[in-house]
């Protein structure tokens, strides 16, 4: 193993980070190029005020460098998260939200929070819900099995935190209980 | 925790003696029970080594007693709370009550082992979302650490944790860590001007 330790349990969210970068994102150039080819697809061209879409990483760097405006995505907003918050803190369950959402909600508010309406209210209730949410995978936790966990719709950045220790507490449980099947046989 | 011939952590787990209770007459071994008897004669209490303990076991010459940490008292205080049990009390500093557990869980017969199992299981997960829940504590806390007397409990909790937990706590701080240094990163600026 000649990874450092640190990486070797799980994908850093950085790397995630860098995933959900290559998703598409609506911008609203300020400049003019001609179709570009990447090695992910070609994008473009940008013809302003026409609007285009791009690679969030793409979107990240013109937005640094102040030549478009992003326009976020149709759940990144206060009416959308106010109703998820709502539904999450009123139901057991998850809600649905974009598997990758806390990723692409954390670049555009880094780079473009002037592009958001109300983004000091957006980043509060993203962290709610990071709060809420982080609650119900604790409960998720009591019901750990040795061989499965069922929590649907959690997203990216929530399985990566999760990962390293839920893994290694459901490898103590295979070795702690005795081969399940037999014992599930026997019992009915 | 598995009894792999590699596994440190099988090692380590082995470092404990068993209560074995000899049915027949063993010759010339009595240095065993650290005694000055010549001989090992029939109804002898020794404590034995795991790693002895298994063949001897096989070979019939001895009866196994439950260890005390998984005896009768520690059972009925899991049963009561989980989470007040000191673990690492049990089998000593940095020990491996669960590895241990396991392997004797593994000497036993059937019915006895499921029992073991079930207790082992059980502790493990009555424990697990505290060990959890105290590691993403751990987490968000700067370098600072804690003060004042109602953290008793916790403290020692933590204290009581035993190898395997300690490992689990390990993870689940350094990752909740990770994270909150990610959502709590802003160099966003630099990363656009350097691609």
């Amino acid at each position: 193993m000649a990874l450092p330790p640190p990486l070797r349990t799980s994908v850093t969210p950085q790397e995630l980070e860098l995933i959900a970068s290559e998703q598409l994102v609506e911008i609203l150039p300020l400049i003019t190029m001609e179709k570009t080819a990447f090695i992910s697809g070609a994008y473009g061209p940008l013809r302003p005020p026409a609007k285009c879409r791009i690679p969030l990483w793409m979107a990240v760097n013109l937005k640094v460098k102040k030549k478009c405006h992003i326009i976020p995505p149709d759940w990144l907003n206060v009416e959308f998260l106010q109703e998820r918050l709502s539904r999450e803190t009123s139901y057991p369950e998850f809600s649905q939200m974009p598997f990758r959402f806390a990723e692409i909600a954390k670049a555009i508010l880094d780079v473009a929070p002037d592009d958001i309406q109300n983004a000091d209210k957006v980043r509060s209730l993203l962290k709610d819900l990071r709060e809420a949410r982080q609650a119900k995978s604790r409960e998720g936790l009591a019901k750990l099995d040795h061989s499965e966990l069922s929590l649907p719709n959690s997203c990216s950045m929530e399985i990566n935190e999760l990962r390293p220790f839920f893994i290694h507490a459901m490898g103590v449980l295979t070795q702690l209980s005795r081969e399940g099947e037999d014992r599930a046989a026997a019992q009915p | 925790m598995d009894n792999d011939y590699f596994s440190i952590d099988a090692i380590l787990a082995e470092n404990q003696k068993i209560q074995c209770t000899f049915k027949v007459d063993v010759p010339e071994v009595g240095h065993l029970g650290g005694g000055n008897d010549r001989d090992i004669k029939a109804p002898a209490k020794l404590p034995i080594p795991i790693w002895l303990a298994y063949i001897i076991l096989l070979s019939e010459w001895a009866d196994l007693t439950i260890p005390a940490p998984f005896g009768p008292r520690v059972r009925n205080a899991l049963k009561a709370e989980p989470r007040s049990v000191r673990l690492s009390t049990l089998v000593g500093a940095g020990g491996l009550w669960y590895g241990f557990g396991k392997m004797i869980m593994d000497i036993l017969d059937d019915e006895q082992a499921n029992i073991m199992s079930d207790v082992l299981t059980k502790a493990f997960r009555g424990r697990l979302t505290e060990v959890i829940d105290q590691a993403q504590h751990f987490a968000t806390l700067g370098a600072s650490g804690v003060a004042g007397p109602a953290v008793d409990a916790a403290q020692s909790f933590r204290e009581g944790l035993d190898g395997t937990e300690r490992e689990l706590f390990a993870l689940a701080q350094e990752s909740s860590k990770r994270t909150k240094r990610w959502y709590e990163s802003h160099d966003r600026a630099r990363q656009g001007t350097r691609r």
